[in-house]
């Protein structure tokens, strides 16, 4: 059963797990706001008689087996503006212009990944479909990369493809997108940004576009069909780390060397809002940065699921932001990563009848607190009274902090995810 | 300029096709499966869907979602493969001949 909307993104589920004709009962409208009288008005009226329909009469394409594809045929001919048009209209662009990839071109970006053409990189859920050099290629040459680009994108589509990254649950209506954040000596040798506007400059946004195009075309998740965002998506995401952070970069503290060049894809369903912290007289700009960082916490909108553990619970990933000066007015104050972490899990918390509105009135669940105690996903203080300040952070765990951004700016980000772990690969430049 | 050709940026499919079960002849004196993921108001839409299905077919028998795991959440691929794979067993087990599944949105 789906509701409106939905329908297509079932049909395609069938589809990518070798069901074409799984059969539907469509509910008319957004169940979700509706109350118990239109509820079963709606399923009376028009959910009831395909329920039966779909249990007792098969469907017209049972059965069909879809024929394989051969990578390297024509799709199609015409001019780069022709050719730009064609693509949208089939769906695979992101609506900008795409530079046409010709067999040529896409040679040219295989023979820079140093791998064989048709090589298995992954599978990428939704449609379960596989991954090779020269189709990243083709992506690749359509979002305006260069070859060089190549090594960096298969570590990234093998990031994707690894189940820790569980790229088949992002096609929520939170809008949840992939993000790609870069590390070790690759940052130069690509020229990949970290600083002012690093999203916007160099090569950025060109290998953010690619990792799009690659979900859609590859992963497979079509925007409106598979991939439900309400109000849709912007651009892929590349990020690196600051050389004048004070820290230790992301892929260094997950066990890579400093020497080791890595992709790690996280996600998120925001980019945008940037606060400062100001230093007082009262208060220092580090213990005023941290006191932000956890007020940036409590406004997201998955707060529900945070402080959820165990098998049973939805994964959650928070990534912090911080300008290197906020980095290192935090790093001064004695501060490591662990610490701003560890301070945060421990500080951002919220009245439990404070969260106990927002999980009956705004997470698909609609529970309480208190059954979720008792289900073994919350701990025991989620039990206690209305006023008791209870901690919406699972473990510092699920926080992580990058040191990107304008190296003259006091500006922090919180960027929200759920579903997936940060995954990284190593780049293997052959 | 000379027209240009181009190739196609979609994946290559890894999944054989299968058909779908059959069908049921009827749903009279069949046993039906719920399945919840414990979300969409499925405690909702469940309870009114059994009603209309018990009215027109009296011997219907419908085994409730909360006969069967529906623990919201549980996000992990490998987590939620073995979750199908138990929800299956006990559907088998309680000798079910359909399943009414999915309540997305």
């Amino acid at each position: 059963m789906t509701t409106t909307g939905f329908s297509t993104l079932a049909r395609l589920t069938g589809q990518s797990g070798g069901v074409p004709d799984l059969r539907i009962a469509e509910y008319p409208g957004p169940l979700g706001i509706h109350d118990a009288g239109q509820i079963a008005t709606n399923i009376g009226e028009a959910l009831i008689a395909q329920i039966v329909h779909g249990l007792t009469q098969a469907g017209a394409g049972s059965g069909a087996v879809a024929p394989r594809s051969d990578p390297r045929a024509i799709v199609f001919t015409g001019s780069e503006e022709e050719i730009t048009r064609h693509f949208h209209e089939k769906e695979w662009s992101d609506g900008l212009p795409v530079i046409a990839p010709t067999i040529e071109r896409v040679e040219a970006f295989v023979a820079q990944s140093g791998r064989r053409a048709d090589e298995r990189i992954a599978v990428l859920p939704s449609a379960n479909r596989v991954a090779t050099p020269w189709n990243i290629a083709v992506n690749a040459v359509m979002a305006g990369c260069l070859p060089a680009h190549m090594p960096l994108l298969i570590a990234a589509v093998e990031a994707l493809g690894d189940e820790r990254c569980s790229l088949n649950n992002i096609g929520s209506s939170s809008g949840i997108f992939p993000y790609v954040l870069v590390g070790g000596p690759i940052v130069q040798q690509l020229g990949i940004q970290s600083g002012p506007q690093l999203i916007s400059r160099g090569p950025n946004p060109a290998i953010g576009r690619a990792i799009g195009l690659i979900v859609r075309n590859i992963a497979g998740f079509r925007p409106g069909a598979s991939y439900m965002g309400t109000f849709g998506y912007p651009l892929g995401i590349v990020l690196a780390e600051h050389e004048s952070s004070p820290w230790p970069p992301f892929h260094v503290e997950h066990g890579y060397s400093p020497d080791e060049s890595t992709v790690t894809v996280g996600v998120t369903n925001n980019w945008g809002s940037s606060p400062s912290p100001y230093a007082t007289a009262d208060k220092s700009g580090a213990h005023v940065a941290l006191e932000l960082l956890c007020r940036e916490v409590l406004k997201k909108t998955r707060l529900f699921n945070f402080p959820a553990r165990g098998p049973d619970a939805e994964k959650i990933m928070l990534t912090l932001l911080l300008s290197p000066p906020v980095a290192q007015s935090l790093a001064d104050a004695g501060y490591s990563k662990a610490d701003v972490k560890r301070y945060i899990y421990e500080h951002a918390t919220l009245p439990l009848e404070e969260y106990d509105w927002i999980l009956r009135y705004t997470a698909i669940m609609r529970t309480t607190a208190r059954k979720l105690v008792e289900a073994g996903v919350l701990p025991p203080e989620f039990a206690g009274s209305p006023g008791d300040r209870v901690r919406i952070l699972s473990s510092p765990d699920v926080l992580h902090i990058l040191v990107c951004g304008d190296p003259h700016r006091n500006r922090v980000m919180v960027m929200e995810g759920g579903h997936t772990q940060p995954t990284t690969r190593r780049v293997v430049s052959r | 300029m000379n027209p240009l050709n181009v190739v196609s940026p979609l994946g290559l499919k890894a999944v054989e096709d299968v058909a779908a079960a059959r069908r049921l002849d009827t749903l009279d004196g069949k046993t039906i499966a719920e399945f919840w993921n414990g979300v969409f108001k499925g405690d909702q839409t469940f309870p009114v869907i059994r009603g209309l299905l018990r009215e027109r077919f009296p011997r219907l028998n419908i085994i409730p979602f909360t006969e069967f795991p529906h623990v919201p959440g549980s996000d992990h691929p490998a987590h939620q493969r073995e979750l199908a794979r138990r929800m299956a067993a006990l559907a088998r087990e309680k000798g079910c001949d359909a399943v009414i599944s999915g309540n997305g949105a």
